[in-house]
């Protein structure tokens, strides 16, 4: 299947996906070594227990089980790693579907002319089409939960001010859920 | 010499659960998540067919939940996990808790 974007579209992607990266998989390189108690951790010489502080990433990492903090803990303990790296590697599929596309302007060349109405063209094969809707949903739910978004509130932010910044943040919001939809239904089973 | 594991089949959500996989999963409404992308995960990871994946997503959208798996704790950790995966909100407990 084939992607149609704005030039300008593209290198907000490419941002946007690069902090998520940063985000999801930054805590991984940064973190200082804490004794696991867990011996299969300590072997790996890395484990998350640790319901997160931020909102975005209690988000991206919920608790597995409700009113049971110390299963919570365990189940998290045992798969937030994994799932750091399968949010971490669809986002790095999406960076390297947006380097290698059609139009796409070379590495480094912030000389190199593009005109406003530029497209480019992204080609996605079934498994890269997918990566991109786990990232799409990543930064939704990242921005989303920034955003304070709730069930029904689109009046709300409608309502905004055209000067409030997070006005244009929740426009890439409602634009990021577009090219999921549009996606999902290139996709539709 | 050992075999590998077998995938045995997920039993229905809605089916009678026996009583030694008395385990399930619950995904959880939230306000991001497109109805379209909540069917395709349902679809997509499941394996359920459109009708059903469509059913489960309303449930969600309309009730707040659904249950989407029925089994053993180990198979609900691993739907859970999958859930979380694709940006779902979902927990596993026992049934009837």
């Amino acid at each position: 299947m084939s992607a149609q974007f704005h030039v300008a579209e593209t290198e907000l992607l490419a941002s946007l996906v690069g902090q998520l990266l940063d985000l999801v998989h930054g805590d991984m390189d940064d973190s200082p070594v804490r004794p696991p108690e867990d011996p299969l951790a300590a072997a790996i010489g890395f484990s998350f227990a640790d319901r997160p502080t931020d909102p975005v990433l209690l988000r991206l990492f919920p608790d597995g089980y409700q009113d049971d903090d110390e299963a919570a803990a365990d189940f998290r303990r045992f798969t937030e790693t994994s799932l750091r790296e399968t949010k971490s590697n669809a986002a790095a599929t999406v960076l390297a579907s947006l380097a290698t596309a059609e139009g796409a302007r070379p590495d480094g060349d912030a000389d190199a002319e593009v005109t406003q109405g530029e497209k480019i063209r992204i080609d996605l094969d079934k498994e890269q089409a997918t990566a991109w809707l786990r990232t799409l949903t990543d930064l939704r739910l990242a921005l989303g939960t920034r955003l304070g978004v709730e069930e029904g509130d689109e009046e709300h932010w409608g309502k905004l001010p055209s000067d409030d910044p997070r006005r244009h943040v929740h426009d890439v919001y409602d634009w990021l859920g577009w090219v999921q939809e549009t996606l999902v239904r290139a996709l539709s089973l | 010499m050992v075999t590998a594991p077998v995938e045995l089949e997920r039993p229905e959500a809605d089916e009678a659960v026996r009583l030694d996989t008395p385990w399930i999963t619950i995904v959880w409404n939230d306000p991001v998540n497109l109805m379209s992308y909540v069917t395709f995960v349902f679809q997509n990871y499941f394996g359920y067919p459109k009708k059903k994946a469509e059913k489960l997503m309303l449930d969600v959208h309309e009730k707040g939940k659904a249950v989407v798996s029925a089994g053993s704790r180990e198979e609900m950790e691993r739907d859970t996990e999958a859930m979380h995966s694709y940006g779902l909100w979902a927990t596993l407990q026992k049934e009837g808790d």
